[in-house]
């Protein structure tokens, strides 16, 4: 005996074309679906702006009396005896708080080095016979193009870590060998007369690709 | 069982017509969905030649297969960006172990390492993937689950905070390394886990694996726009990389082991990176260890013993 159903009848048979030809729309749609969406280009990813060239820069903050010589530039801003006499120190005055007066024509300084105005007597590292050199404390003379040891002279710490290089920016070789490292000095990064380096604006910080996360609830 | 004593009729028109109806339709409708499935296939075609398929296994190539590896990436690079690389195989030198040191005195959160990296190492703009993050860590404690990498202060530092940029540490006793299936990530002997771009298969297991998440996945196609590559490159470095494959911070290799200091050590405006060779006593690192409050290493509890280290002033 043959164990294979029997053809079914006409209404039967008229059933399972109806079925027939209703999932051979459903396979071509879906199949249409399908090649629709491997076509389609995929989502688009959000704008992210490129950074801007500035947050880039690796070039000193300022430029020293070193710098100004190397790259000719002018000078003029250290020709102390264009305006002042020589062997005749210019006074300091203090308000009547006691604070220094900055006189108009070195308005550009604003004077905060150390706190409580502990630092702000010009012949502290100006010297007073000369105005063309710096000095130290116990009599020796600095040209403007020696401040570290100027500046270690109260810094003594600062000056033994710049010296070994664990203080202040490098760039160029670390194997010197290969080539040479460049070091800044003192006043490429600090302004003497203000040291502390000011606040800035940081660099943008990454971009989602998604919504950002909720933040965590208070106390977490 | 069926009651009918008679065969069906299987040389009928009509038995056919319905029996190859359905086959052909399931048919058509598989082999459509199948080429449907296998279509995302071609877009991985572009970057990978039979050559770059051919290619050996890093440690396996000799002078002459480096040689047209360099060449064909080369060839790749200019076809994609216009422009011809100068691309190296550049080894560890002899007697160098590279350390890197990080004053958190000095650090000011400014990002700028951040981006000097990504322009470094030809990192992809979009989406984003940079090897540096910035953790901006409340005074007083060391955990940086209480770190922020998404601050957006307008200007830093800000007050009772300090700054912990976190990088690939270069541990001594990596774990990533150790769950990489393929072996396509290594530590040379100059300190630097490199991976091999050609031989990632990006399973992403050490992604996991790192404690201080330094690897980045290329989940989509790297976006570069041509005129921010940089053409200075490594095969081991900052060579474009292709969707599928990690990467992460290698001490800018190609700068490094060409004598230079890495990217993010220049652009530091405070000065608060220090780089160089640990073997050599008179470098600015062993200087550093030697004389300066050393916060051991980030997470010195995971036994990974980082080449990175974190330290104080005063």
């Amino acid at each position: 005996m043959d164990p294979r159903p029997t053809r079914p009848e006409d209404g039967e048979g008229n059933r399972t074309k109806l079925w027939l030809g209703g999932l051979t729309v459903v396979f071509l749609g879906l199949a249409g679906i399908f090649l629709a969406g491997a076509r389609s280009p995929g989502p688009v990813r959000a704008d992210i702006p490129l950074v801007d060239p500035k947050f880039l820069d690796t070039t000193p903050w300022r430029q020293t009396y070193t710098d100004l010589v190397k790259a000719k530039e002018d000078l003029s801003d250290y020709d102390c005896y264009a305006c002042h006499e020589k062997s005749k120190p210019p006074p300091i005055r203090f308000d009547d708080k006691g604070k220094i007066v900055i006189p108009k024509e070195h308005s550009n300084i604003v004077m905060g080095h150390g706190s409580h105005d502990r630092n702000d007597l010009c012949y502290n590292c100006h010297n007073e016979q000369n105005l063309e050199t710096l000095q130290v404390r116990d009599g020796r003379q600095v040209k403007f193009d020696h401040i570290p040891l100027l500046c270690g002279s109260c810094h003594g710490p600062t000056l033994r870590d710049w010296d070994a290089g664990a203080h202040g920016r490098t760039s160029g070789f670390w194997d010197r060998n290969l080539g040479e490292a460049q070091r800044l000095s003192c006043a490429n990064c600090h302004d003497p007369h203000t040291p502390r380096i000011s606040k800035l604006a940081p660099a943008p910080g990454p971009h989602f690709l998604h919504e950002n996360p909720a933040p965590a609830a208070p106390g977490h | 069982m069926s009651a009918q004593p008679t065969p069906p009729d299987r040389t009928s028109d009509a038995a056919m017509t319905r029996r190859s109806f359905l086959r052909g339709t399931a048919a058509f409708g598989g082999l459509t969905a199948l080429a449907a499935s296998l279509a995302p296939l071609r877009e991985l075609g572009d970057f990978t030649s039979t050559e770059e398929f051919l290619q050996k296994y890093y440690k396996e190539m000799t002078p002459a297969d480096m040689a047209k590896a360099l060449a064909r990436i080369e060839r790749e690079v200019k076809a994609q960006y216009g422009i011809r690389p100068h691309v190296r195989d550049l080894r560890p030198m002899d007697g160098v172990e590279f350390v890197y040191c990080l004053n958190l005195t000095r650090c000011i959160g400014c990002r700028k390492c951040v981006h000097a990296c990504v322009a470094e190492n030809n990192q992809s703009r979009n989406p984003e993937i940079q090897y540096i993050r910035v953790l901006k860590m409340p005074h007083g404690s060391m955990d940086v689950e209480k770190g922020d990498h998404n601050y957006d202060d307008k200007q830093v530092p800000d007050k009772g905070f300090f700054y912990m940029p976190v990088q690939c540490q270069q541990c001594a006793n990596p774990p990533c390394v150790k769950v990489c299936p393929v072996n396509a990530t290594w530590q040379e002997k100059d300190g630097i886990t490199v991976i091999d771009y050609d031989w990632c298969i990006g399973c992403r297991y050490c992604e996991a694996a790192c404690p201080y998440f330094a690897r980045r996945f290329n989940f989509t196609k790297p976006e570069i726009p041509k005129d921010h590559l940089n053409p200075e490159m490594a095969y081991l470095g900052n060579r474009p990389r292709k969707q599928g494959v990690m990467e992460k911070c290698h001490f800018c290799i190609q700068r490094t082991r060409a004598g230079k200091y890495p990217a993010c050590l220049e652009v530091c405006p405070v000065g608060a990176r220090k780089f160089g060779n640990i073997l050599d006593p008179e470098s600015e690192v062993s200087y550093i260890l030697r004389e300066k409050r050393v916060f051991i290493q980030l997470k010195e509890e995971m036994g990974t013993s980082p080449r990175f280290f974190y330290y104080f002033d005063k």
